[in-house]
């Protein structure tokens, strides 16, 4: 299971300042959340392919394959089927297409894979350490980016030993996919147990060994990587703002929605 | 490893600093130290006192309990900072006082390294795990970029600066972890487990690490099972029930087979075979117990005639008589992870009723997936595995319960229950055994490994010990006729390893095949009659354990040491796996 999706590249997008980084994913983000139309998700989708293209993080996305197809098809169909407006296409009993609803649908899941594409270009492109930084630079304090850092850490060490835990029970005889709703929750007490009790233990051992390398020592930390702003990250920065800019007045002009029809 | 590097890493500001302030030339002292955990009901330390001068190595040793650990974790305040009880005494580092300081504040002085080396190593790049410390305690970032590489150098890690730490192997992760502690130039290190959960090579790794900085006049604290590695200190210090029992050079500590016994150390391998030729002394290498040993034998023959005779004539006894039916049949099986690695490469092999197999190697040479193929917890690329003459693949997980048996390293994995006897019972429930069938199971395996009167205990408030045998017991209660035994010994001292090792040579007597994963030589040596030794996801030996123990090559290229007793034996021509055996052989040929 890859939870470091981080590619160690020397692409111009691996170079940016860490906040800038951080900023145009609030601005992508931004820019999703205004409009509803797939024709206008569309310009996202082919900016976030040429990110992937321009970092060579495809390996990541092939790897992550499986949950963007899962994504956009159950979103899509959800919301074709529940978003009830404009002139059925097909209308049997409960369900109901139309051609408002397709779009609607579509342009949910596009939105969700683009939320998703960028957060995986933005974590091929960024440390985990650099990303702490960055969120430093914006105010952030010390200790939330860091628990960002340790969140990363701590979630493979979980599922390994989950998997661990689970492969000991059934070797018991265990077996979580049998029987009804509530012996099926009791059943996941011999692998919730042990995994909890591991955490525990672990983040115990953790907290130990952070506070001998002198975290809370009182003083402020410093950092042994710097990041100075250049002028493309300027650059990049204005083009990320203007990107918004656009899609808020796209939204504002009403071209954003969906077309009832 | 470079020397100069060693030397411009290491000489202490701080400690200078600190000098400078105090006239005594202690770099630890404690003072009547006594210390009670807030949940537990009996001191973990009681009153004691100690000093250690600047530059002085200390060996910290004792059972499980004894306070090792707790008397360490005093030196940089995590007792009392972060670990909640009552405290008393008084801590001194270079004459300061440790009080109302922080573990944080204590980093730069007094350096910590921990056994659990995932849970020290937080970066996603060697360089910033190095630097981490640093900058907690605001050094400027050119001070850090400049201590930096001499800081990997000094553990050997120079040009790892850009590793993904998760990508390195066991001792490198705990080398890192020192360099990390080592760039803040503390003038006090503790190390408290260091190699407990690392292969033959990553403890040789650390150990020589250990030494090197040793020469850096750094002040060290070591806590260790193995008394071999020991014999280097200036002092040993022995724990028991919260109290110093000893504090003395090696020779007088380690050469006391009284004290050793009743504290729950295991006497050095030579010293062993010296007591059993009724040789009342300590050796503190192969040489010295060879000298020591003529010296009392003359009529020993003499070292080239013995050469002769062991390269001619190895004393070989057959593994597994070949006889006894095939239990478990591996055919060609390959494993490949991540698409790439392959952790198997056309391994075959056969275990049969009865025997008593060790499989060694480091780690990542794929013992821990053999062994789990032969459980049938992992799909092979391709060939097969046959269990009692069937395909794996093909039988009902009950069915194959009954055959072979899996215990994982760490007891945590599978203990829940809510008393000892839930959790043995959980495993032959699931297989929908008979009420009476169960509870005269639960029985006879609880009386087995020795829980029969903690059978309604939490098993959460058991010792280390005891929960390895609780782990071994709900697996023995489905009664397969192999067992199969992840490192049954880490993390155990000397008496739980004996009384598991009892346990497991017992259960062979009554039937039971073994096959144990280990990296302890003398437990391969005392128990095992059949090893395989696996390297790179090869089969490389496959025979009489004494035989692998003849050829020194293969082992050594599985970075795996020969016992020193049965280094010794050699010497004169004989092949021993422990000391009495040595010492009746010696005995016979006088």
């Amino acid at each position: 299971m890859p939870i470091y999706l981080y590619l160690d590249r020397r692409t111009f997008i691996h170079r940016l300042h860490p906040t800038v980084k951080i900023l145009a994913v609030v601005a992508i983000f931004w820019s999703v959340y205004w409009v509803d139309n797939p024709l206008w998700l569309l310009p996202l989708g082919v900016l976030l392919m040429a990110g992937a293209q321009l970092t060579r993080a495809w390996p990541n996305f092939y790897s992550l394959r499986w949950l963007f197809v899962l994504l956009v098809f159950a979103t899509t169909l959800t919301w074709t089927i529940f978003y009830r407006q404009g002139k059925p296409l097909l209308h049997l009993g409960p369900l109901f297409v139309s051609r408002a609803s397709l779009e609607y649908g579509l342009g949910r899941g596009i939105k969700l894979a683009e939320l998703l594409a960028t957060s995986v270009l933005f974590l091929s492109t960024t440390k985990v350490e650099e990303f702490a930084f960055g969120l430093g630079e914006l105010g952030v304090p010390y200790r939330v980016g860091f628990a960002i850092t340790l969140a990363f850490r701590l979630v493979p060490l979980f599922i390994d030993s989950a998997l661990t835990v689970v492969q000991a029970q059934s070797l018991r005889g265990y077996d979580f996919d049998s029987g009804s709703l509530i012996t099926r929750v009791r059943r996941y007490v011999p692998v919730t147990v042990p995994v909890f009790m591991g955490a525990l233990r672990k983040a115990n051992n953790m907290a130990m060994a952070l506070e001998a390398r002198g975290f809370g020592y009182g003083t402020r930390p410093t950092s042994h990587v710097h990041y100075e702003i250049r002028p493309l990250d300027i650059l990049t920065l204005i083009g990320v703002i203007l990107l918004g800019a656009a899609y808020f007045l796209i939204y504002y002009t009403g071209h954003g929605a969906i077309a009832p029809g | 490893m470079n020397a100069t590097n060693v030397k411009t890493a290491l000489p202490s500001e701080g400690a200078k600093d600190l000098a400078a302030l105090a006239e005594p030339a202690d770099a630890v002292a404690l003072e009547d130290v006594s210390f009670t955990y807030r949940s537990a009901g009996r001191p973990a330390l009681a009153e004691v006192c100690f000093t250690q001068r600047a530059g002085e190595m200390i060996g910290i040793m004792g059972a499980s309990g004894a306070g090792k650990s707790s008397l360490v974790k005093c030196l940089n305040a995590i007792i009392p900072g972060f670990e909640h009880g009552h405290f008393r005494g008084v801590v001194q580092i270079h004459g300061r006082a440790v009080k109302d300081v922080t573990v944080g504040q204590m980093a730069p002085i007094v350096g910590m390294v921990f056994q659990d080396f995932e849970a020290q190593l937080f970066s996603t790049n060697v360089a910033h795990e190095v630097a981490f410390a640093m900058e907690q305690i605001g050094l400027p970032p050119d001070e850090i970029r400049r201590r930096l590489e001499p800081a990997l150098a000094a553990v050997g890690l120079a040009g790892f600066a850009d590793r993904d730490p998760t990508s390195l192997s066991g001792g490198e992760k705990q080398r890192l972890a020192i360099a990390s502690v080592l760039a803040l130039r503390p003038s006090v290190i503790a190390l408290d487990e260091p190699t407990t959960d690392l292969d033959p090579e990553g403890r040789a790794e650390v150990f020589a690490l250990i030494r090197k900085l040793r020469e850096t006049g750094i002040s060290l604290i070591v806590v260790e099972h193995e008394t071999e590695e020991m014999r280097e200190c200036d002092r040993i210090v022995v724990l028991r029930d919260a109290q110093i029992i000893i504090d003395q050079p090696p020779d007088r500590v380690l050469s006391d087979a009284a004290l050793l016994a009743g504290c729950g150390i295991r006497p050095p391998g030579l010293n062993q075979a010296l007591w059993a030729l009724g040789i009342d002394a300590h050796a503190r290498s192969v040489d010295e117990a060879e000298a020591l040993i003529r010296r009392s034998f003359p009529s020993l023959p003499p070292l080239e005639w013995a050469a002769d005779q062991s390269s001619s004539a190895p004393e070989c006894i057959s593994s597994d008589g070949g006889s006894a039916p095939a239990l478990v049949e591996v055919e060609n099986i390959t494993h490949v992870y991540g698409g790439t690695v392959r952790a198997l490469d056309q391994v075959s092999l056969t275990i049969n009723e009865g025997d008593f197999v060790a499989i060694i190697g480091q780690n990542g040479s794929g013992k821990t997936t053999l062994a789990k193929h032969i459980a049938g917890l992992l799909k092979p690329a391709s060939g097969r595995v046959k269990l009692a003459g069937r395909d794996r693949a093909s039988m009902r997980p009950v069915e194959a319960a009954s055959l072979v048996g899996y215990v994982f390293q760490n007891p945590d994995h599978q203990i829940f229950a809510g008393t000892v006897g839930e959790e043995v019972a959980f495993g032959p429930r699931n297989f929908g055994l008979p009420a009476s069938e169960i509870e005269r199971r639960c029985e006879r395996v609880l009386k087995a490994v020795g829980l029969e009167s903690m059978r309604d205990r939490d098993p959460f408030l058991l010792g280390r010990g005891e929960r390895q045998r609780l782990a071994v017991a709900s697996i023995l209660v489905l009664e397969p006729r192999l067992l199969i035994l992840d490192e049954p010994t880490t993390g155990l001292d000397y008496p739980q390893q004996r009384r598991m090792m009892e346990l497991i040579g017992e259960l062979n007597r009554t039937g039971t095949a073994i096959v144990i994963i280990t990296h302890t030589p003398w437990l391969v040596a005392e128990y095992a009659r059949r090893a395989i030794l696996m390297r790179k996801g090869r089969k490389l030996f496959d025979g009489a354990v004494r035989d692998l123990f003849s050829r020194e090559d293969l082992l050594a290229s599985a970075a795996f040491r020969v016992p020193e007793v049965t280094q010794l034996a050699r010497r004169f021509g004989v092949s021993a796996l422990t000391a009495a055996e040595l010492a009746a052989a010696l005995r016979g040929s006088r």
